[in-house]
C-alpha cells in the first residue's frame, strides 16, 4: 500500500511538469520570441509596431476565449466563421441605420448567441454530434448571410464612434486588446470560480461521471454554445469596426484559426484541461509571428507555412515527450545466454 | 490431475519490473507446465497485471529472464508472444466489434487467396475452433452482437486457432453469470487436458479451487507461495495474499429507526420485475446477488440512471419520481457507483473538486463559488474518511483505488444525503482501505443514515448488512435477517433460477 | 447481423432519397432530366465524390483529413507546372505522387509525432496551402492548348465524362479493398477498436500511412480534374473541399465514429448534393441557397440517422 502511494506521488511529479507546460509553455515561448525579435528584428521594438501586434491578437482572441471553454468541455464549434460574418453584418447594418453603437453591439451579440442557441439545441436535443452540427451550421449561416446581404454585398459604415472600437486606443493601449483582456479575465474567472466553469471541466474530463455526479450536462452544453456565440459576436464587432465593413466573406478560415490558437495555447481537444493564459499567449504569438515575418519582408505565403509549422511543432512536443517516456520504460532485459 | 511428468512450457526467473517510483515485480519466479491450470492470485497491486503484460509482450522486464521450453526469449511486442504460442485474454477484450467472429479469430492472420480474403476457409476453420469449445456461433456475425460470455469464448477460440500452448486468462469470470462460469471452468479444464498450459488469474478463490492444479500467490510484487491446490485452502491463501489473518464477521447490532424509503413493485427496463422492499434509518439493507441478478440495476434505477416504473416509491413521506441523478441528489439520495473509473471519478479534477461537485449550488456566494467554504468542506471529509493525498488540490487520478473510493463517498456525504446507495463499494480497493470503509459505514449508520448496499461479494454483505434481499434473474428471491444470515443461505437464494 | 442490416439500410436509404429527389426535380424542371444536364450533375458529383471516397477510408479508420483541399491545389499546381517539361501523362502521375506524399507526411505526423489527426491535418492545411502559394508565387498556372490534359475532365469513353468513370471506378476499387483485403479489414479494425487492433499485432502505423497516402492521392486527383476543367491551377483551388468531402461522407451514412464504411453511400451523397445544387440552379434559385441546403441536408440526415446514439463499442465492454 505504501509502495503504491509512493508511486502515485512520483507519477504526479511527472504530471506536474505536464501541467506547467500546458499552462505556461506557450507564454514562455511567447516571451522568448519577443526577446529574440527585440534583439534581432529591426523595427520590432518600435512602440507603434508592438501596439500593432497586440491589437492584431484581439480579433481572433475574443472568439478564442469562448472556444477555449468549449474545447475544455470536450466539444468545439466549427460554425463560428459564418457566425462572425453573420453577426458582424447585422451589427453594422444596425449601426448604420441607427447611428447607435450600443445598439449595434447588442445586435451583434444577440446574433451570435442566437446561432449558439441553435447549435446547442442541435447537439443536446436533436443529439447530432457537435462536429457535424456545427459544420452544417457553418454552411447554413453562411448561406443565410448571403441571403440577408442580398448576394454578398458588404455593408459599410465609418462613423467615428463605431470605428474607434477596432482602431482606437485607450490610454495608449489599443481598444480591441483591452476588450480581449477583459474577455480573457472574465473567461478565466468563470472557468475557475463559478459552478458553470466547474461543470465545463467535469463534462470534458468524464461525461459519464459528470452525469452521475449530478452535473446539469444538457443545460451546460447548450450554454457553452451560447457563450461561444457571444464571444464570437464580440470578435465580430471588433473586426467590423476595424474594417469599417462586413460581408459574407469576412475572415475566411476564421474558425480554424481560432481552434488552432486554442490548441496551440495548451488546451487539448480531448477536454478536461485547459488554460486561458495559454489562449491569450497563443493569440499574441500568432500576431507576433505575422508581424515579424512582415518586417522581415517574408512572403505572405511563407507566413502561412510558418503558422502551420508552429502549431505542428507545439503539438509534437507533447507527442515526442510521450514517446521518450515510453521508450525509457521499455528497456530490454539482458538475456542470460545458456 | 497428475502434473509431475508434464514438462515446463513457460518459466520466469527473477522477473523484475520497475516503473518510476515503484517496483511492480521483484525477483519473481513462476512457471507453468503443459496440461496444468496454474492459478495466479493476489490483491490489486500485487503485480499480476504486470507479469501478464510481460508474458504478452506488451511490457519489457527490467530484469530477470523469460524462458520458453527452457530457452530464454524476449518478446518485443505482442506479435512475438503470439508467435511463440502465448495467448493472453485480457479483461478488456481484444475484440473488434464491427468485424465478424471469424475475422476476430483470425485477426492479423487473415487467410488470403490471391490477395483476397478467403472467407470460406476462415469461416470453416472458425466453426471448427468454436466446435472444440462446444459452442454454436455463426462466424459471420459481427462480434458486437454477441453476449459477453460468447465474446469471451471467441477470444478463447482465437487462442486455440493459433495453437496457443499457454493461455493466460485475466479475471475471466468478472462479467459472467453462474451458469456461464461453470461452462468456462469446464472449458478451462478441458483445455488443460489437451495439453495447454493455462494461467488463471483471479481473486475469486472459490473458482480457483474448483479449477486449479497449482496456486501461486503474489503480494506487493513479490512471490510468496506456490503449492498444489490440494495442499491449500482458502484461509491459507488469503493469509498469504494479505499477510495477516482476515477478520470476517457479521455486522454489529444496529439501532434501526423509521422507514425512510419504501419501494413497491419496481420494474427496471426489461431486466428487473416486481421488486419491493423497505429501508429504515440506521440499517444497512444488502441487495445481494451474483452478476446479472438485477441488484445493480435496482440501485441504478433508484438514482435515475435507468428507465424504471414503480407502483410507489416513497422517500421520507413524499412520493418520488426520479428520472435523473440531479433529481435524485436533490431528493437526498447519495450514490457511489460500482465503476468509479467509468462513471465516478472526474480524473483531471482535484480531490477537492471531486468532493464538491454535487454541492456547488450550496457553496455559492453571489454568482461564484466560496473557495473558503469549499476548502473547509473538503478538509472535513478528508479528515473524517482519512483520505490519503498529498494535498486537496492533487489530481484525483493520482490516488490509490481505496482513497479514490473514499473521495467518492465524501462526495455523497457532502451532499447531505439521507439515503446512501452503495454499489460494490470496495471494488478495486485494497484490504486496509476496505476495513476503513467498513467501519465508516458502521459509524454512518449509527448516526442514523440509511444505507442500501449492493454487492456481489458475500463476505462484504455479511459483514455490513443486517438484512439482505437476494436477487437472481431480475427478481427478488427473499429476505434474510438475523441468525439466518449466512453466506450459504444467501447463496442458496442467489442461485435460484 | 443487425449492423450489416443497418449499414445496407442506410445506403439503401440514400438511394431512395436520390431517386425521389431526381423525380421531384424532373417534374419541377424538365430540363433536369436531359442527358446533357444529368451528365453535368454526375460530373460535378464526381469531383467531390473522388476525394470523399478517400475521406471515407480515413473516417472508417477513426480519423479525419482536413488538408485535402490544400493537397488538391498543391497537386494541381505541381502537375500543371511539370507539363511543359515532362509531358502530360508523366505530370499527371507526378500530381498523384505529390498528393500521396503529402498524405504520407500526414500519416507520419500522426503516428510518429503523436499529433491527433484533426490538428495534424489542420496544420498541414495551412502549410501545404502556403507551399502551393510559394511554389506558384501566388500566380495562376495555365495550360494553353494542352488538350491532352483535358482527358481528365473531357468525354472520351462512350460519351461519358472521365470524372464519372474515375469516381465509379474508385468507388468499386475502394469497396473491394474495404471488403476483401486485409488492409481494408485492418482499416475498419482501427476505427472500431484501436487498442485491440494494436494489441492484436496489426501494424497500425503502416496502415495509417497507407490510408492517408490514399486520401492524398484521391485529393490530388480531384484537384487535377478541377484544374483540367478550366485549364487553370492556382493556390486558391479547392478551398473548402475538405468540409464538402466530410459532408458527403456523412450524408452517405458512414458513421464518424469509425469501424464502418459505405463507399456507395459517399458516392450517392455526392450525387444528392450535386443534384440539388443543379436543381436549384435550374429553378433560378440564387446560388447561395445551395450551401444552405447542403447544411440543412446534413443535419436532417444525422437527425434521422439510425445509428445515432448507438455505440457499438459499448457492446464489447464488460458490465462488471
Amino acid at each position: 500500500m505504501s509502495v503504491l502511494t509512493k508511486s502515485k506521488s512520483t507519477v504526479s511529479a511527472n504530471l506536474d511538469w505536464d501541467v506547467l507546460w500546458e499552462r505556461y509553455g506557450i507564454a514562455t515561448v511567447l516571451l522568448i520570441s519577443w526577446a529574440l525579435a527585440y534583439l534581432f528584428v529591426p523595427k520590432f521594438s518600435n512602440p507603434d509596431n508592438m501596439l500593432n501586434v497586440i491589437r492584431q491578437s484581439a480579433f481572433v482572441g475574443c472568439a478564442a476565449v469562448g472556444m477555449t471553454m468549449a474545447i475544455i468541455s470536450g466539444t468545439f464549434d466549427l460554425s463560428i466563421g459564418s457566425t462572425l460574418a453573420f453577426s458582424a453584418y447585422l451589427g453594422l447594418l444596425v449601426v448604420r441605420q441607427t447611428e447607435s453603437v450600443p445598439l449595434g453591439l447588442l445586435t451583434t451579440l444577440a446574433a451570435g448567441m442566437a446561432v449558439g442557441t441553435v447549435n446547442g439545441f442541435l447537439v443536446t436535443r436533436v443529439k447530432i454530434p457537435a462536429f457535424i452540427a456545427t459544420l452544417g451550421m457553418l454552411f447554413i449561416v453562411r448561406g443565410l448571410t448571403f441571403i440577408i446581404s442580398q448576394g454578398g454585398e458588404p455593408v459599410r459604415f465609418n462613423g467615428k464612434a463605431f470605428t474607434w472600437w477596432g482602431n482606437g486606443s485607450l490610454f495608449g493601449i489599443p481598444t480591441p486588446f483591452l476588450v480581449f483582456i477583459l474577455c480573457a479575465l472574465v473567461g478565466s474567472f468563470v472557468l475557475s470560480r463559478t459552478a458553470f466553469g466547474r461543470y465545463i471541466f467535469s463534462i470534458g474530463t468524464n461525461p459519464n461521471a459528470a452525469v452521475v455526479a449530478g452535473v446539469p450536462v444538457t443545460n451546460t452544453t447548450t450554454w457553452i454554445f451560447i457563450v461561444v456565440g457571444l464571444f464570437t459576436g464580440i470578435s465580430a464587432f471588433l473586426i467590423g469596426s476595424r474594417l469599417y465593413s462586413a460581408g459574407p466573406g469576412l475572415e475566411p478560415g476564421f474558425e480554424l484559426n481560432v481552434i488552432s490558437a486554442v490548441v496551440l495555447g495548451g488546451t487539448r481537444l480531448a477536454g478536461g484541461r485547459g488554460s486561458m493564459i495559454g489562449t491569450v499567449a497563443a493569440c499574441l504569438l500568432y500576431a507576433t509571428m505575422g508581424n515579424v515575418l512582415n518586417l522581415l519582408h517574408a512572403d505572405a505565403f511563407a507566413q502561412r507555412v510558418a503558422v502551420g509549422l508552429v502549431l505542428l511543432l507545439a503539438l509534437s512536443i507533447e507527442g515526442i515527450r510521450q514517446r521518450l517516456f515510453e521508450r525509457s520504460s521499455r528497456r530490454i532485459s539482458t538475456v542470460k545466454t545458456m | 490431475m497428475t502434473e509431475n511428468n508434464h514438462r515446463q512450457l513457460l518459466e520466469v526467473q527473477g522477473l523484475t519490473r520497475r516503473f518510476p517510483g515503484v517496483l511492480a515485480l521483484n525477483q519473481v519466479d513462476f512457471d507453468v507446465r503443459a496440461g496444468e491450470v496454474h492459478a495466479l492470485v493476489g490483491e490489486n497491486g500485487a503485480g499480476k497485471s504486470t507479469m501478464i503484460n510481460i508474458l504478452a509482450g506488451v511490457l519489457q522486464p527490467s530484469g530477470g529472464t523469460v524462458l520458453l521450453d527452457g530457452l530464454p526469449v524476449v518478446f518485443h511486442n505482442p506479435a512475438n508472444a503470439q508467435h511463440a504460442g502465448i495467448s493472453v485474454i485480457f479483461q478488456e477484450f481484444n475484440l473488434v466489434p464491427h468485424l465478424s467472429v471469424a475475422e476476430n479469430i483470425f485477426i492479423n492472420r487473415e487467410l488470403t487467396r490471391k490477395g483476397m480474403i478467403d472467407w470460406t476457409t476462415m469461416n470453416q476453420r472458425s466453426t471448427s475452433a468454436l466446435k472444440r469449445l462446444e459452442i454454436d456461433i455463426d462466424p459471420r456475425v459481427p462480434v458486437s452482437s454477441l453476449s459477453v460470455a460468447q465474446q469471451q469464448l471467441v477470444e478463447i477460440a482465437r487462442a486455440l486457432a493459433f495453437d496457443a500452448r499457454v493461455i493466460v486468462m485475466d479475471e475471466p469470470t468478472a462479467a459472467l453469470s453462474e451458469k456461464e462460469v461453470d461452462r468456462l471452468l469446464e472449458i478451462v479444464r478441458s483445455l488443460a487436458k489437451e495439453g495447454v498450459g493455462v494461467i488463471y488469474v483471479s481473486h475469486k478463490l472459490e473458482e480457483v479451487f474448483r479449477v486449479a492444479d497449482r496456486v501461486t500467490i503474489l503480494r506487493d510484487g513479490t512471490h510468496i507461495l506456490t503449492d498444489q491446490a490440494s495442499n491449500l485452502d482458502e484461509e491459507k491463501v488469503i493469509y498469504a495474499m494479505v499477510g495477516r489473518a482476515l477478520v470476517h464477521g457479521k455486522c454489529p447490532d444496529r439501532n434501526i429507526g423509521e422507514v425512510v424509503l419504501k419501494v413497491k413493485n419496481l420494474d427496471v427496463e426489461d431486466t428487473v420485475r416486481n421488486v419491493s422492499f423497505e429501508l429504515r434509518s440506521g440499517e444497512v439493507l444488502g441487495l445481494a446477488g451474483l452478476m446479472g441478478s438485477g441488484a445493480t440495476e435496482v440501485v441504478e434505477a433508484l438514482f435515475g440512471l435507468r428507465n424504471a416504473r414503480a407502483e410507489e416509491i416513497v422517500l421520507q413521506g413524499s412520493t418520488l419520481a426520479i428520472d435523473n441523478p440531479r433529481n435524485a441528489i436533490y431528493s437526498r439520495l447519495g450514490y457511489v457507483p460500482n465503476d468509479r473509473k467509468k462513471a465516478g471519478l472526474l480524473p483531471d479534477l482535484s480531490v477537492k473538486h471531486n468532493i464538491s461537485i454535487g454541492i456547488l449550488e450550496r457553496l455559492r456566494r453571489a454568482f461564484w463559488i466560496d473557495g473558503k467554504k469549499e476548502n473547509e468542506s473538503a478538509e472535513t471529509y478528508r479528515d473524517k474518511l482519512n483520505v490519503r493525498c498529498s494535498s486537496l488540490d492533487q489530481r484525483i487520478s493520482n490516488l490509490s483505488g481505496g482513497n479514490q473510493q473514499k473521495v467518492m463517498l465524501s462526495r455523497a456525504l457532502a451532499e447531505d444525503c439521507k439515503v446512501l446507495l452503495l454499489a460494490e463499494p470496495t471494488r478495486g480497493v485494497d484490504v486496509g482501505a476496505k476495513a476503513e470503509i467498513y467501519s465508516l459505514i458502521d459509524s454512518l449508520v449509527d448516526s442514523g443514515m440509511a444505507v442500501l448496499l449492493q454487492s456481489s461479494e458475500l463476505p462484504e454483505i455479511i459483514r455490513l448488512a443486517n438484512r439482505v434481499v437476494v436477487f437472481s434473474s431480475g427478481q427478488s428471491r427473499g429476505e434474510i435477517t438475523g441468525s439466518n444470515l449466512t453466506q450459504e443461505s444467501v447463496m442458496a437464494l442467489a442461485t435460484r433460477v | 447481423m443487425k449492423n450489416t442490416l443497418s449499414k445496407i439500410w442506410k445506403s439503401y436509404n440514400i438511394a431512395v432519397i436520390v431517386f425521389i429527389v431526381a423525380i421531384v426535380l424532373g417534374i419541377l424542371s424538365p430540363r433536369f432530366l436531359s442527358l446533357d444536364n444529368l451528365l453535368n450533375v454526375m460530373t460535378n458529383a464526381s469531383l467531390v465524390a473522388i476525394v470523399g471516397l478517400g475521406m471515407t477510408l480515413a473516417i472508417a479508420s477513426g480519423n479525419f483529413d482536413l488538408s485535402v483541399g490544400a493537397t488538391a491545389a498543391f497537386a494541381g499546381c505541381i502537375s500543371f507546372s511539370l507539363v511543359p517539361t515532362i509531358g502530360v501523362p508523366a505530370s499527371m502521375v507526378a500530381g498523384l505522387a505529390a498528393g500521396a506524399v503529402i498524405g504520407f507526411v500526414n500519416g507520419l505526423i500522426i503516428t510518429e509525432l503523436r499529433v491527433p489527426a484533426f490538428i495534424a491535418t489542420l496544420a498541414m492545411l495551412t502549410i501545404v496551402r502556403g507551399l502551393t502559394l510559394i511554389y506558384t508565387d501566388g500566380k495562376d498556372l495555365y495550360l494553353f492548348g494542352q488538350t491532352n490534359y483535358k482527358v481528365l475532365s473531357g468525354e472520351y469513353l462512350l460519351g461519358i465524362p472521365t470524372p464519372i468513370w474515375l469516381a465509379v471506378g474508385i468507388c468499386l476499387l475502394l469497396s473491394f479493398v474495404i471488403g476483401q483485403t486485409r488492409f481494408g479489414r485492418h482499416t475498419l479494425a482501427l476505427g472500431s477498436n484501436l487498442p485491440a487492433a494494436k494489441r492484436s499485432g496489426i501494424p497500425t502505423s503502416r496502415v495509417l500511412w497507407i490510408i492517408f497516402s490514399i486520401v492524398g492521392a484521391t485529393a490530388a486527383l480531384s484537384g487535377m480534374i478541377i484544374s483540367s476543367q478550366v485549364l487553370t491551377a492556382n493556390g486558391r483551388l479547392a478551398t473548402g473541399l475538405e468540409l464538402s468531402a466530410i459532408a458527403v461522407v456523412v450524408l452517405g451514412g458512414t458513421p464518424l465514429s469509425g469501424g464502418q464504411a459505405s463507399m456507395l453511400g459517399t458516392l450517392l451523397g455526392a450525387l444528392l448534393i450535386s443534384m440539388i445544387n443543379n436543381g436549384l440552379n435550374l429553378l433560378n434559385v440564387p446560388i447561395f441557397y445551395q450551401e444552405l441546403t447542403v447544411g440543412v441536408l446534413m443535419l436532417v440526415a444525422l437527425a434521422v440517422n439510425i445509428n445515432k446514439g448507438f455505440d457499438v463499442r459499448s457492446l464489447i465492454r464488460r458490465h462488471a
